[in-house]
Parts: C-alpha cells; sequence; structure tokens
C-alpha cells in the first residue's frame, strides 16, 4: 500500500492561537485513518486546509507524492479529495439531484443534460449502495440521507480521498451502522478515507489506524487492532479516564418545575415533544440524553417560556403558568443557558459589563429609580468582580463580548445566570466548543449551585457530560421519555440503546 | 490602549471620510476652474463669518437634526425607518392644520401646534410599525412608500384644500403662532433650542436608562433579547411612534420657524439627509447633532460660495454623500477581522518597543 | 384607441422600467446580495442616459452608458459589501444617497441653474411586421420600443438560465448556501462580483429607460421611488423571473391605471390617483406577509475563512 496523502509540519495560526502546530498526518490507499480528539483539538482547521478552505500558515501537502499547494476547494475537489462536513454542506431550497451536479466540472455545455447526469449518479449509487431519491428536496429527507447524499456529491465530483466529520453525531444507531456498511465498501473499492470522530466505541469498531490531536497538536498514530479504548483516551485528554468524580445526589427538596403532559409540534420528530411528563426538584441535576434534534430544543425553551406548549402546562414551585412569556419565567426565578449563546444568550456587540448586567438592568443595585438612572461605576465594578469569580479571560470589561473566545463567551451567560440567583436553571449543551479545562469549570460551577439548592436541567448531546454530573437521566428519542434512570452507576449499555428509541 | 480602539472605530473613521470627502470636494472646484483653497474660504466665511451666517446655519441644521435623530433612534432598536421625510411633512401638515385653523395664538397655540405635529409623525411612524410586526414586513420599503404618500398628501392640502388663491402654497401661518428668534440678529429661532433639547433626552435615554439600555439590546440582536425577557414588539412599535414623533415634531417646528407655509418641496430629501446624519454619526445621538451642524454649515457655506466663485452649491451635497460612502465602508473595515489582526501587530510592536525602552 | 386599450398599452410601457430594475434586483438577490440602492443606481443612469442622448442624439448609447454607470457606481457598493463586509442595507442606502447627489450635481455643473427645458428625442417605436397588425394584441405587444423586446426578452432569458443551466444552478447555490457552494470550487466572490455588475447595468439601464423612452426631460426625482417598488416585486415575483414580470405589470398597471384616472379627474384632487402605484406596493407587501421566501443567505456576508 502506498501513500495517498502526506500532510507535513502543517501549521495554522488564528491571530496568537495556534489550532495547528506541526502536524504530520499520511493516508495510505484503501485504509480507514481516523483523527482522533476532544472538541477544538484541531481536527475541523486541518481538515479546512485540507480541503482548501483555509491556507496554512506553514507545512506541506502532497497528495500521491507530488507537492500540492491546495489554495481553493476546486483544487481541493480536482485533486480528489471530497469532505462531508458535519453541518452538511446542503442547499436546502434544491432538489438532492440538483445538489449533486452543483459545481460539475466534469461536463462541457451551457444546459443540464439530467438524464445523462441522472444515470451517472445512478451507476454511483448502486455501486456504493447509496440509496438516495433524487428528486426530493432536501429539506424532505432524513438525516442520514442527507449524509448519503454528500457521500454521493463527493463521489460523483471524482473523491479518492473522503473525509468525514463527526458523520455519526447526528445519526442514530441503525444509521450509524448503515454508514460503517457504505465505509467498508467504499476502502474495499479502494476508496480512502478520513473519519473524523471522538466517540471511541466506533473509532475502535471502523479504523485501520487512529491519530490522536490533542490542543492542535499530534500526540501519536497507532494501528488500531495494536490499542484499546483506555489507550486512546488517555492520550487524548492526557490522562485515564476515569468514572465521574462528582458525588450524585438523591433529591428530596421542592419541584422548581413541571411539565405536565406537554404537546409541542407533537407529529414532529425532530422538533417537537410529544405528550411529556417531568419534574425537576431543587439540588439535582435532571440530565437530558439523547441525539441531537429529538426535541431537546423544545424542551429547552417550552420550560423557560420562549415556547408555550399546544396542550399540557408547565408548572413553576407548584404554580401553573398562565402567560407563556420568557420575562414572567425570569421573574419565577428561572435562568437560561441556551444553545446558541450567540444568536440567543449574547447581545455580540455589546461590552461584557453589559451582558452581565441584561436581565437586571432595573434593579436597585445598578440603578436608581427603577431603571432611570443606571448606576455605570456599579455596573462596571461588578462585572469587575464576575471577571474573577467566573476566570473570564479579557482585556477589559468594556471589551465587546464578540471579541472573545467561545468558551469565554460561555462564562458571561454561565456568570449571568448563575448570578441572578435562580431556582431552576436550564443548561442546553453549555459545554459545545469548549476545551477540556473550560468544560470542567463550568461542571464545577454546576455542582455548586446545585449544592445551593438550585433545580438544573441539563441538555447535552454529549453523553459523557450527562453520565459525569446528572443526579437523574432521562432519555429522549422522537419527542418522548423513553426512559428515566438514577445517576448513580446509571446502565450505560441500556441508555444508549434508549437513545436510539428501543 | 482599549480607549483608543474604541475611538478608532467611532471618531477617527467619520472625521478621516470628512476630510477626504472634503480633499475630492477641493478637487471638483479644482476642476470647475476655482482656487478650492479660495471656495474654502467663502464656504467658511458663508457658513460662520458673522452672527447672521452662523443664525443661518444654525436654521439649515434644524431639520437636519430632527431627521437624523429620528433614524438614529429608530436603528438604535434595529428599525430600518427610511420614512423619516414622511414622518416630518405629515407633521408640518398636522401642525399647519392647528396653527392655521385652531385660532389659538401664543406660546399655548404654539405647542399645540408642535404637539400635533409630533402626534401625527408618531402616528405616520406607528402605521408601518404595525405592518412590520403583525405581517412581519420590511419596514424599509413600506415606510418609503408612506414617503411618498404623505408628500401627495400635503400636495392635496396646498393645491387645493387649503390654496391661496392662484398661488399652489398656503397662507403663512399667524404671526402669533411663529417660532421667535432666540436673539436678535440671528435668523435661527427656538426651533433649534428644541432640537438640541430633544437630542439630549435621547441621549440620556438610550444610555443612561434601563428602557434605553434594552431598547438598544434589542435592536443588536433581538433573538437574545427575546430569551431575556424583553417584550421586543413593544420596542420596536415603541422606536417607531417615538422616531416619528421627533419628524413630526421636527416637521411642525420647520414650519413655525422658517417655512410659515405649505408649499412644493418642503421637506424634500430630509429623510435621507437624516439617515446620512445619523450614519456619519455612528448612531449616537450627540455626534448626530455635531454631524447636522457641520453639514448644514457647509450648505449654508456654500451659497457665498458660490457666489462668490460660481462654484454650484450642490457640491457641498456631493461632499455629504462622499463622506456617507466613506464611513459606512470605513466601519466595516475597522471590523473586519483582518484590519484588527494588522492593528494589533503593529500595536504590540509599539508597545513592546516602548517596554524595551523604559 | 379605446380606453382599455391605452390603458394596457400604458401599462407595458410603466411595467418596462421597473422590469429591469426588478431584474436587477433579482440577479442581485439570488447571489445572496441584497442591494436597496436601486433608486439611487436608476437616477444615475437615468442623468446620464439623457446626457449622452443630449449631446451624442443616440438614445442607444445613452442607454449603454446609463448601465455603464450603472456598474461603476454599483461596484462601490459591490466592494464594501463583499470585500469590506459592511452591511448590505446600511450600504445600500449610502448609495442611494451617494448616487442621485452626483446626478444632480453633473446636471447643474453641464446645464447650469438656468430653468429653460432640456429636452431629448425619444427613441421610436419599430413595429414587428405582420404581428403589428393582429388586433388588440399587435399594438399591445409588437408596436413598442425596442427596449419592451429587450425586457420581456431578457425575462425569457432570465427563466430559461435559473432553470435549466448549469451557471444558472451554481450561480443559485450563491445566494443559498454560499460555503457549500465554495467547497464545491463555485468562485462564490466572483459570482457575486458579476451579479453586482448585472445588477448595476440592469438599473441604470431602467432609470436611462425613463430620460430616453418615456420621458424627453430630465428631473430631479424622476425614478419616483421605482427603486423601492421594484424590490416589493422581486418579493411578490418569489425570486423568480416570471414572477417579477407579472409583479411589474401588476405595479406598472397601478401606474397606468393612476395617468387615466388623472385625466378623468371626477373632481378629486390627482394627488389621490397618484397614491395608487405607492398604496398598491404597501396593501401588496402587507397581503403577503412575512411568508419566507428568497436565497437563505440573501444580505448575510461571507467571509472565507470563518471562525
Amino acid at each position: 500500500m502506498d501513500e495517498l496523502l502526506r500532510m507535513e509540519h502543517i501549521s495554522k495560526r488564528f491571530g496568537d492561537f495556534y489550532a495547528n502546530k506541526k502536524i504530520d498526518l499520511t493516508v495510505k490507499h484503501g485504509e480507514v485513518h481516523t483523527l482522533l480528539g476532544e472538541n477544538g483539538a484541531g481536527k475541523s482547521t486541518l481538515m479546512n486546509i485540507l480541503i482548501g478552505l483555509y491556507q496554512p500558515t506553514e507545512g506541506k501537502i502532497f497528495v500521491n507524492g507530488k507537492e500540492e499547494h491546495i489554495d481553493s476547494p476546486a483544487h481541493a475537489v480536482k485533486l480528489g479529495i471530497g469532505m462531508v462536513h458535519q453541518h452538511f454542506m446542503l442547499v436546502e431550497a434544491m432538489t438532492v439531484f440538483e445538489n449533486i451536479i452543483l459545481g460539475d466540472r466534469n461536463v462541457s455545455g451551457l444546459f443540464i443534460d439530467r438524464d445523462a447526469r441522472r444515470r451517472e449518479i445512478e451507476e454511483l449509487s448502486e455501486k456504493y449502495g447509496l440509496d438516495v431519491e433524487l428528486d426530493k428536496l432536501i429539506t424532505e429527507i432524513s438525516v442520514g440521507a442527507q449524509q448519503r447524499v454528500e457521500i454521493l456529491k463527493a463521489l460523483y465530483h471524482g473523491a479518492e480521498l473522503l473525509v468525514l466529520d463527526e458523520p455519526s453525531a447526528a445519526l442514530t444507531d441503525i444509521e450509524v451502522e448503515g454508514l460503517f456498511a457504505i465505509m467498508r465498501k467504499l476502502v474495499s473499492e479502494g476508496k480512502s478515507i478520513i473519519f473524523i470522530s471522538h466517540k471511541m466505541r466506533e473509532v475502535l469498531h471502523i479504523s485501520d489506524r487512529i491519530t490522536v490531536l490533542r490542543l492542535g497538536e499530534v500526540i501519536g498514530t497507532v494501528n488500531c487492532a495494536e490499542t484499546d479504548g483506555k489507550a486512546l483516551a488517555s492520550m487524548m485528554i492526557g490522562r485515564e479516564l476515569s468514572a465521574s468524580q462528582y458525588e450524585k445526589m438523591e433529591a428530596k427538596g421542592e419541584c422548581v418545575a413541571e411539565l405536565k403532559n406537554v404537546d409541542y409540534n407533537k407529529n414532529s420528530k425532530h422538533n417537537g415533544l410529544n405528550g411529556v411528563s417531568m419534574k425537576v426538584h431543587r439540588g439535582e441535576i435532571v440530565g437530558i440524553a439523547g441525539v441531537d434534534g429529538n426535541g431537546q430544543t423544545q424542551l429547552a425553551q417550552l420550560i423557560t417560556g420562549v415556547l408555550a406548549p399546544q396542550s399540557g402546562s408547565v408548572e413553576l414551585k407548584g404554580k401553573s403558568v398562565s402567560v407563556y412569556d420568557p420575562s414572567s419565567f425570569i421573574k419565577n426565578g428561572v435562568s437560561h443557558v441556551p444553545e446558541d449563546r450567540n444568536l440567543q444568550g449574547l447581545v455580540g456587540d455589546m461590552s461584557i459589563t453589559d451582558n452581565l448586567v441584561l436581565k437586571a438592568t432595573t434593579a436597585e443595585k445598578f440603578s436608581r429609580g427603577k431603571g432611570l438612572l443606571l448606576k455605570k461605576r456599579d455596573m462596571a465594578r461588578y462585572a469587575g468582580e464576575m471577571v474573577g469569580r467566573y476566570d473570564i479571560r479579557c482585556t477589559s470589561v468594556e471589551q465587546t463580548v464578540r471579541s472573545l473566545s467561545g468558551g469565554n463567551q460561555q462564562k458571561v451567560i454561565l456568570a449571568r445566570e448563575m448570578e441572578s440567583e435562580p431556582d431552576l436553571l436550564v443548561a442546553a449543551h453549555p459545554t459545545r466548543g469548549l476545551d477540556i479545562g473550560a468544560t470542567r469549570f463550568v461542571h464545577d460551577k454546576m455542582i455548586e449551585a446545585r449544592d445551593k439548592g438550585v433545580g438544573i436541567l441539563l441538555i447535552s448531546a454529549d453523553f459523557d457530560e450527562i453520565l459525569e454530573v446528572s443526579d437523574r437521566i432521562l432519555v429522549f428519542f422522537e419527542g418522548r421519555i423513553m426512559g428515566e434512570y438514577s445517576g448513580k452507576n446509571p446502565p450505560v449499555e441500556e441508555i444508549s440503546l434508549a437513545m436510539t428509541g428501543k | 490602549m482599549k480607549k483608543l480602539t474604541k475611538s478608532l472605530g467611532s471618531f477617527v473613521v467619520p472625521v478621516l471620510s470628512i476630510v477626504l470627502a472634503l480633499l475630492i470636494g477641493a478637487i471638483i472646484m479644482a476642476v470647475l476652474g476655482a482656487n478650492p483653497l479660495v471656495a474654502m474660504q467663502y464656504l467658511a466665511k458663508g457658513a460662520f463669518g458673522n452672527a447672521a451666517n452662523i443664525g443661518t446655519t444654525l436654521t439649515k441644521a434644524t431639520p437636519l437634526i430632527f431627521c437624523g435623530l429620528c433614524a438614529c433612534f429608530a436603528y438604535k432598536c434595529g428599525v430600518f425607518n427610511l420614512g423619516g421625510e414622511g414622518q416630518f411633512i405629515i407633521g408640518s401638515v398636522a401642525c399647519y392644520y392647528v396653527a392655521y385653523c385652531s385660532g389659538i395664538g401664543g406660546v399655548p397655540g404654539i405647542l399645540l401646534s408642535l404637539l400635533a405635529g409630533a402626534v401625527a409623525g408618531g402616528i405616520w411612524g406607528l402605521i408601518p410599525g404595525v405592518l412590520k410586526i403583525t405581517r412581519g414586513q420590511n419596514e424599509m420599503i413600506i415606510t418609503i412608500m408612506f414617503n411618498y404618500v404623505a408628500t401627495l398628501f400635503m400636495g392635496v392640502v396646498y393645491t387645493n384644500w387649503l390654496r391661496d388663491e392662484s398661488v399652489p402654497q398656503t397662507l403663512p401661518v399667524p404671526d402669533s403662532v411663529q417660532l421667535p428668534r432666540v436673539i436678535d440678529g440671528m435668523r435661527f429661532t427656538w426651533a433649534f433650542v428644541i432640537a438640541i433639547v430633544v437630542g439630549i433626552v435621547l441621549y440620556y435615554f438610550l444610555f443612561w436608562t434601563s428602557g434605553g439600555f434594552k431598547l438598544r439590546a434589542v435592536g443588536y440582536n433581538m433573538t437574545a433579547s427575546r430569551f431575556n425577557g424583553f417584550p421586543i414588539k413593544r420596542y420596536i412599535l415603541t422606536s417607531f411612534i417615538i422616531s416619528g414623533a421627533i419628524a413630526g415634531l421636527g416637521g411642525g417646528a420647520e414650519l413655525l420657524g422658517t417655512q410659515f407655509r405649505l408649499i412644493n418641496g418642503f421637506g424634500a430629501g430630509y429623510g435621507f439627509d437624516g439617515v446620512s446624519m445619523a450614519l456619519i454619526g455612528q448612531l449616537h445621538p450627540i455626534a448626530t447633532m455635531i454631524v447636522s451642524i457641520f453639514f448644514a454649515a457647509l450648505r449654508a457655506g456654500s451659497t457665498t460660495m458660490q457666489a462668490a466663485t460660481g462654484v454650484p452649491t450642490s457640491v457641498s451635497d456631493i461632499i455629504q454623500a462622499l463622506v456617507i460612502v466613506f464611513s459606512v465602508a470605513g466601519m466595516a473595515l475597522v471590523k473586519l477581522p483582518e484590519f484588527e489582526a494588522f492593528r494589533l501587530r503593529y500595536f504590540r510592536k509599539k508597545e513592546k518597543k516602548e517596554a524595551t525602552e523604559q | 384607441m379605446t380606453w382599455i386599450t391605452s390603458l394596457l398599452l400604458a401599462t407595458v410601457r410603466m411595467a418596462v422600467p421597473l422590469l429591469f430594475i426588478a431584474l436587477a434586483e433579482l440577479y442581485s438577490e439570488r447571489a445572496g446580495m441584497v442591494n436597496i440602492g436601486l433608486e439611487g443606481l436608476a437616477a444615475i443612469g437615468s442623468l446620464v442616459g439623457f446626457l449622452v442622448c443630449y449631446i451624442t442624439g443616440s438614445t442607444w448609447l445613452g442607454i449603454l452608458c446609463g448601465a455603464l454607470v450603472g456598474v461603476v457606481v454599483n461596484m462601490i457598493y459591490a466592494y464594501a459589501t463583499i470585500s469590506l463586509c459592511a452591511d448590505h442595507i446600511v450600504y445600500g442606502m449610502a448609495i442611494n444617497i451617494f448616487a442621485p447627489a452626483l446626478a444632480s450635481f453633473i446636471y447643474r455643473v453641464y446645464f447650469g441653474t438656468g430653468s429653460d427645458l432640456k429636452q431629448i428625442e425619444l427613441m421610436a417605436g419599430i413595429g414587428i411586421p405582420g404581428l403589428k397588425n393582429i388586433p388588440f394584441f399587435g399594438d399591445l405587444l409588437f408596436n413598442q420600443t425596442p427596449m419592451v423586446y429587450i425586457a420581456f426578452l431578457l425575462v425569457i432569458v432570465t427563466c430559461i438560465f435559473f432553470n435549466k443551466t448549469r451557471a444558472g444552478l451554481n450561480y443559485k447555490a450563491v445566494g443559498e448556501h454560499p460555503q457549500a457552494a465554495a467547497t464545491l470550487g463555485i468562485p462564490v466572490v466572483r459570482i457575486k462580483y458579476l451579479s453586482c455588475v448585472l445588477c448595476g447595468a440592469l438599473s441604470g439601464i431602467g432609470g436611462a429607460y425613463l430620460t430616453t423612452c418615456y420621458s424627453n426631460t430630465y428631473s430631479q426625482g424622476n425614478v419616483a421611488g421605482r427603486g423601492f417598488i421594484a424590490l416589493a416585486a422581486v418579493i411578490f415575483g418569489r425570486w423568480t423571473g416570471g414572477g417579477v414580470l407579472l409583479a411589474c405589470l401588476f405595479f406598472g398597471f397601478c401606474d397606468a391605471l393612476q395617468i387615466r384616472l388623472q385625466v378623468g379627474s371626477f373632481g378629486v384632487p390627482y394627488q389621490f390617483f397618484q397614491m395608487i402605484p405607492y398604496v398598491a406596493t404597501i396593501v401588496v407587501l402587507s397581503v403577503i406577509g412575512a411568508k419566507k421566501g428568497g436565497p437563505q443567505a440573501n444580505g448575510k456576508p461571507y467571509r472565507r475563512e470563518q471562525r
């Protein structure tokens, strides 16, 4: 087997920050080569360099032994490199067929020769077992099918090397099996695959070789057959993977929030809730486990008043809510760390100070006469305090929040939501995109709040995070609760099965 | 250092834009056969040369300030109200009706007329606001359409309903409701003082009260504001009404202070002028007022310049237009990550140098 | 000629400038560029078209130069929004302020402040032999100025381009999902610039039509909101060539109707009739409401190395 791809000493710097540092990577013909690493380890950056979206700060790339400067995605396509992005690059307003032939350079002519293109696509789809409906709009097909379209698209454009960026993140177990079957088929036909993941089980299952990245650097490359999960995990995070380090609690306190038979967009599998009843008590963390897009978004927004249930009711501290509006929920002691921090949580163009006091400008502490005159000095002093307490890294509290890194932005939200002394804290994907240190920090703060008697609803697609901090675990699938488990010694196998609807 | 960053965006860019635009203006003057330095001298003389000229400048600044504040307030809440002109005109029409027909004179008459103008302007702003929040419609197109409707409606009033016999214009408002001058010998009236007061009140509201704070938050990020419990629809509607009322008040003040009658071309162009003032003034009320006075000076001075050198007055419009083209592009430029990186590198070096020198 | 025929005839004539400007916006928005500076582009196109025609006596040269100046001015917008990532709306507004000021300045410098009316000869109509003799439709569709034929031809070309050609598909992808387009090697930035060239040229032509084919003089503000009505026409026409045509015919009809009604007068002040096109725009927009539509990445800045 000879080398298809060799990347030598690749570095990429954003401002002061090295996303990649002297990375070496080789991929052989007909192998599945896995890039393993935590969020923020630099996997996506490396791949964006490979497909010509980013230019490396330094380093060389060889394809089939020849040095190439991949200066544009078009060039990468020409070299036979195709990528399936984690967030699919599909045009929703177009059909599957149109998406596949988009940007086609292999054919000439002014008009689209539909019949000829169809034949070609169908041939490919048969050869690799990629079953798609060509005339459906992208919005009409499932996530799994969209992924097949992406793979087919890459093959149609002549990919010899396929990059799959976290392809299993949004899939159910059955769909993942299907994906693996396709991957095996592709490799047996001589294609090569770079598989990006942080799911150990899948990595061990499918890979030929594994390269582990941490904080932008290569920790090592190993043959899959010669390693195991434990060894990989310690390479990945730099320490042994241990059981949860937090003590799990049994909730005895008052019930701070209760959903009674709540329906919302009942018939939508991915964006609705169907007859959900659940409680959150003081002093416990309720973890919602499940694959992304099974109603978790709606749950978070219903329990914070952003959405109103279509039937059923929400009760806060035993009292039924009459007005579904975020402000009345906030008054009732509900805090919300929303899933999209830039869109929903922060006002990016305002300062750190402004974002920290966002909800409290009428409070005695920050203004005279219920908001008639802001006490700017007090606000700044308070912001300074928060920056210290929550370890927000910034040059000044007057800096806009937009200019902070993701982790520090999250800390700003966390500071605001925790300091309002809530009864209920709803945290949706609070550590998404954060590095290990920041994640640990967020978890510590949540446990601290729980011990003070706050009821916490934690929604996360990261199963390990759910296992780490939850006192009680609820599993969501297609808008329903599939089961409830204690956070003390949870039956991991059973829960992951429940997450797939079984 | 951090202050420098801030001022770079909000101060350096507009000033540089103005300098650049004046330079191009000078080139145009030269091309037209005038000595730019002489022309600029006359420009300055015409604007600030003596008390009377300053009075003219301030008179010309008044409607610009009102329309600038109207745009400024709406955009701060993320509402792209381009209807300043229509609100200005409807305000003046309502004001005219009360001033001319009610028969109330003196200060009560003036106050009542101005109030009528503000209310009418507010209502004229409210309609697109309601259409936006109930029908989700694009406020830009709607407010522009409302401008044309308002202009035509004013046309009905001065050519038909309240026409001054053979001339297509109305009679002047009675002397007793005309706004008096603040200082004898200078043309500007209390309308200018009202404009300044409105600007200061807006500044206080936007930057020193909780309501203004929230309004700005809504303007920057509506979704986050909703998630944080702000009643965004109420803020949007309020900003439509208030900005409309400011323009309407401006229309009334212009009528009672300067024009006295409704006539073809009344208020024309003030809407877009207001947008320019607000954008060049970085949506800051105080800056908007300063910018307005600057451009009013340019306009007032350009008449003297034309008389003395033959350079047409519309050079001042070109300069204004160039300033907006430059300043908006400049604002985008300083926000670019590449620019930020360049700036950081440059200043980092300088700081290091200073550190080693010490 | 009956009242109805002349009304419809006027409808076609009034629809054509709108059609050019609306197609300009269609090409712009299909590549994700929301350009509200149409009014300004048309204004400068209108003046340059008039001026060139006045000097050379050629309406065709006038229209060509109108298109050229539209492109040149729109390149300012293109550079600011594509390369500097300025806000599309704010910058479009800047163009709306800049271009008319430039236009009226050039007019004053060239003609001085004298008040005598400068006029040019309008483009002559050319009947299509044979077809123009069809009763009713002959006059309506086949006995017009060449610009009318060009406008309608352009609609057909636009429909074919977006629906049948490979280039059209790629072009649309830039407005829908530029990142996806970029990964497939579609030159996103180049297409965005191209869209601005098309938009500038077509709005310039739309403006020049007003002085060289419709009214034989130039007056300040002669675009009269058509740039904004064209924006509404694109929304109303759901971002398709055919839809835009229908929308423009509708607004053209409103305009024609108000002119006809003014002649009738009925004792009502004529300004009320003049309001019809503007009120119609408000009503139409309010009725179709906020139905989601249009290219998904419309108005969003595109940065290559985003992080």
